[in-house]
């Protein structure tokens, strides 16, 4: 079993290798590797990453792991094969993903991480995150004054092996918390997911029809939440989400969600790239590797300067 | 303050038989120290006991109070009592350019596009004192033009992170394990700060001085000050 799995593994190594090489001799190049596209914040970043590799004169090998660490992993071995000069990654599990930036770092492979933190630190080059309890609390700031100070709301978790699922629902709490009028009936889980969030937003309702506030560890479950509220006649609930997506923007505009919490991840992609050509020119990024950036609260008041994860 | 390396700890804590201690001891001498040391961090001693706050987010609440107690009269607000700039002063600078005077009298907050904290004083008027909110807040009128020119956060809850971020020198993200437990920092210097405050109520057309920090993301918002010291004048 495990050596099939080998075979297999080196055949789509093998396979990519072929596909790469053809580019790798033209140009220097720079591995991309996020989750899904299917989430836009995802493919903004990968767009934003591309668009500066290309600006500075590398081809980009652009991948996804799905939340994978086991395909994370195997990515790594292509990328590895085909001679990438650097790796920009948002990476499939703070834990899970150490041991592949430390065998890329060990092949003289530098990576840079954007969004996510891992939880070993001078095995990647740089970690540039989204300052995700700061953005938290800016939401939550936002959550407990529409709410006016009080009433019962319901939290929707994003998943859990992403450490910032947990970061996300710690700001929240430690602002919400402090608030006594404010009591949450429900809280779960809906790994990121807006079919999920549609469907746990469903039954959550008929479990405690005296919501007023629903705040979200995302914008795709702020969106199916929604959905769900929407579909019911709920739209008096106050819906809060995070990360700044076109989508809630739109509903914002609409009056639908009230607000959001930007992170700014095509800027964060492009910062990684800069410091990935910088390393790669000189061994050194003049900076730290943690760095984190700050959120910014997206409301009806500039949701209109809101564009594919950056403000105008 | 001692520092303690962590692999020591727990000879000191454990009520295994002492010849286990030996048999370690002498392990940790007989390989290199260096074996037995690595992965361990040099770890604070934080309270009265001598016991070291243990490593991970257990130890945080120990740790960060640790650090406040170490810190906070010592250097913070000493740091923001000599750079404070007189909130007349930085308006005129901010008329001007919010990045040029942040480069002059702030600090940059979360790199590009983030914003700047300023450490700010001042002395006005305070002509709404509000304790509605858990976000209490008091307005104060600095020009003498009966309208309110900064804000004043009282507490219990105290939005930002302001006086954290205002002294970087003093507070390095990157010395801390993670977010979280710079999140706790800067909500342990929050209510650190509200909690040396005149007592609610007292403030309503009171004129004070205070001196505190700031963080602007335009050059017109009006200044939400989180402040370390507000004194009511006699």
């Amino acid at each position: 079993m495990r050596f099939t799995k080998r075979l297999f593994m080196s055949a789509v190594a093998i396979s990519i290798v072929g596909t790469m090489s053809g580019a790798a001799l033209a140009a220097d190049t720079i591995a991309i590797i996020t989750p899904s596209h299917d989430n836009p914040f995802f493919k903004a970043e990968a767009d934003g990453a591309a668009a500066k590799a290309k600006e500075l004169g590398y081809e980009s090998m652009v991948l996804v792991h799905n939340d994978d660490a086991n395909k994370q992993n195997e990515l790594f071995d292509s990328a590895i094969a085909a001679g990438v000069k650097a790796i920009i990654l948002d990476n499939a599990g703070a834990d899970a993903s150490v041991a592949a930036v430390k065998k890329a770092k060990d092949k003289g492979i530098p990576s840079f991480l954007i969004d996510r933190e891992i939880t070993t630190a001078g095995v990647a080059v740089s970690q540039i995150v989204s300052n995700n309890y700061q953005g938290a609390q800016l939401g939550a700031d936002e959550f407990v004054k529409l709410m006016g100070e009080k009433g019962n709301f319901a939290e929707l978790v994003g998943k859990e092996s992403d450490t910032n699922a947990g970061i996300r629902s710690k700001g929240y709490h430690d602002v919400i918390d402090q608030y006594t009028d404010m009591k949450m009936v429900a809280r779960q889980t809906a790994n990121w997911s807006q079919t999920e969030a549609f469907n746990v937003m469903e039954s959550m309702l008929q479990a405690h029809p005296d919501i007023k506030g629903v705040i979200s560890g995302n914008d795709t479950m702020a969106m199916g939440a929604y959905a769900a509220l929407e579909a019911a006649g709920r739209k008096d609930v106050i819906v809060v989400g995070f990360d700044g997506s076109n989508d809630v923007r739109d509903s914002i505009k609409k009056g639908g969600i009230k607000a959001t919490v930007l992170q700014p991840a095509y800027d964060q992609a492009q910062l990684a790239v800069t410091q990935a050509d910088k390393f790669i020119k000189s061994g050194k990024t003049g900076v730290d590797e943690k760095q984190l950036m700050d959120c910014v609260l997206i409301n009806a008041d500039n949701a209109a300067k809101l564009e594919t994860f950056a403000l105008k | 303050m001692a520092w303690v390396p962590c692999a020591l700890r727990p000879l000191f804590l454990s009520s295994i038989s002492v010849r286990i201690m030996r048999m370690k001891l002498l392990m940790a001498v007989g390989m290199t120290a260096f074996v037995s040391l690595a992965g361990c961090k040099l770890v604070k001693t934080g309270n009265a006991e001598g016991q070291a706050p243990v490593a991970g987010e257990a130890g945080d609440e120990a740790r960060i109070a640790a650090l406040l107690q170490e810190t906070y009269d010592a250097k913070l607000v000493p740091l923001l009592r000599s750079k404070a700039t007189d909130l007349v002063t930085l308006r005129t600078e901010l008329a001007k350019s919010l990045d040029e005077a942040g480069k002059a009298l702030g600090v940059r907050a979360g790199g590009a596009g983030g914003s700047w904290i300023f450490p700010v004083k001042a002395s006005g008027k305070i002509i709404e004192e509000n304790r509605q909110s858990k976000a209490g807040t008091a307005s104060v009128d600095i020009d003498g033009d009966g309208q309110a020119d900064a804000t004043l956060q009282l507490g219990t809850v105290v939005k930002g992170t302001a006086l954290r971020d205002v002294a970087p020198s003093v507070y390095d993200f990157s010395k801390f394990r993670d977010q979280i437990e710079f999140a706790k920092l800067g909500r342990a210097l929050n209510d650190k700060a509200v909690s040396a405050l005149p007592a609610a109520g007292s403030l309503q057309g009171k004129t004070v001085t205070f001196v505190g920090a700031t963080s602007l993301r335009s050059a017109t918002e009006k200044p939400l000050i989180v402040p370390v010291v507000v004194e009511i004048a006699p």
